[in-house]
């Protein structure tokens, strides 16, 4: 059975956005997630760029992350698509895409609406930082030119 | 009711909305959620965006009227630190008309359209005019 639950004054999708458009150009916490509108031409506000400084004490310290998130028409009642443009070796990271995989991401996966791009890339932070992810080999950095572009997946 | 614990304030004003509109702007609440609003402001005449047909979306925020609606990115002063609750919805989209009949390129939210406006203003409408044509025609 399928239970649908509807938000009467829930905030519609632009307005969503708009807000969280004010908050990343405001700058949040401690500066090691950021992100922006990527085109700021589209209307529509569905492509994202996000940062991520590598955490400490795991392998992932000092390096930046590049993200791209696409807020589909749908969003927020459904997750982005996020994707790394830097290469990463992480347990939720498609190694060929870059693709956060939401089977292996439960964010994604069970998407509340209330979740952000900032929560996101939160979490993500914090994944590098999990015994899982902290100590893993990682690619050379300076080689994000080697991922063909895949926008809007 | 879905929207039954909507504010009094909030259905007044809509009720006006609907039975006096302001020449040349409608707005009408979505059937799903009653804070939401399609509005369609025409173009004034003897202004470069005559003849179009603007589409907006309007959104009341949890704390209206002690903030002000919602309205995507417009430089508007009663939007943001003149905004009064003493002001209303169709204040605010009065002023959006008024808005269309005078830019105000000393507060843009597109840098390059506010240079070419103060650069070359015949040519700046010329290009609201073919955009307004080209975007904005209704169809």
């Amino acid at each position: 059975m399928v239970t649908i639950v509807i938000y009467h004054f829930a905030v519609p999708r632009n307005f969503r956005l708009l807000e969280e458009l004010e908050r990343g150009e405001k700058g949040i916490g401690d500066g090691t997630v950021s992100y922006g509108m990527e085109d700021a031409d589209d209307i529509f506000m569905r492509s994202w760029t996000g940062t991520i400084i590598g955490p400490p004490n795991s392998v992932h310290e000092g390096r930046i992350y590049q993200l791209k998130l696409f807020c589909d028409k749908d969003y927020p009642e459904n997750p982005p698509t996020v994707r790394f443009h830097t290469r990463v070796n992480m347990a939720c990271v498609n190694q060929d895409t870059g693709m956060v995989e939401p089977s292996q991401f439960p964010m994604l996966s069970n998407w509340q609406r209330e979740c952000t791009m900032e929560d996101i890339l939160t979490q993500l932070k914090k994944e590098m930082a999990s015994p899982q992810n902290r100590k893993l080999v990682q690619p050379p950095e300076g080689n994000e030119d080697q991922r063909v572009d895949q926008k809007g997946q | 009711m879905a929207n039954s614990n909507l504010p009094r304030r909030i259905i007044k004003e809509t009720q006006r909305l609907l039975s006096e509109p302001a020449p040349g702007i409608s707005a009408s609440p979505s059937e799903e959620n009653m804070r939401y609003f399609n509005v369609m402001i025409l173009g004034p005449s003897q202004s470069p965006y005559e003849g179009g047909v603007f589409k907006l979306e309007l959104f009341l925020p949890e704390e209206y009227p002690m903030a002000s609606p919602k309205l995507g990115r417009i430089c508007l002063d009663i939007l943001k630190d003149k905004w009064s609750p003493a002001l209303q919805i169709r204040t605010v989209l009065l002023s959006i008309q008024a808005l269309l009949s005078a830019p105000n390129p000393d507060d843009p939210l597109s840098e390059n359209v506010a240079k070419h406006w103060k650069a070359n203003e015949a040519e700046a409408v010329e290009t609201a005019k073919e955009w307004t044509r080209l975007y904005a025609s209704g169809v």
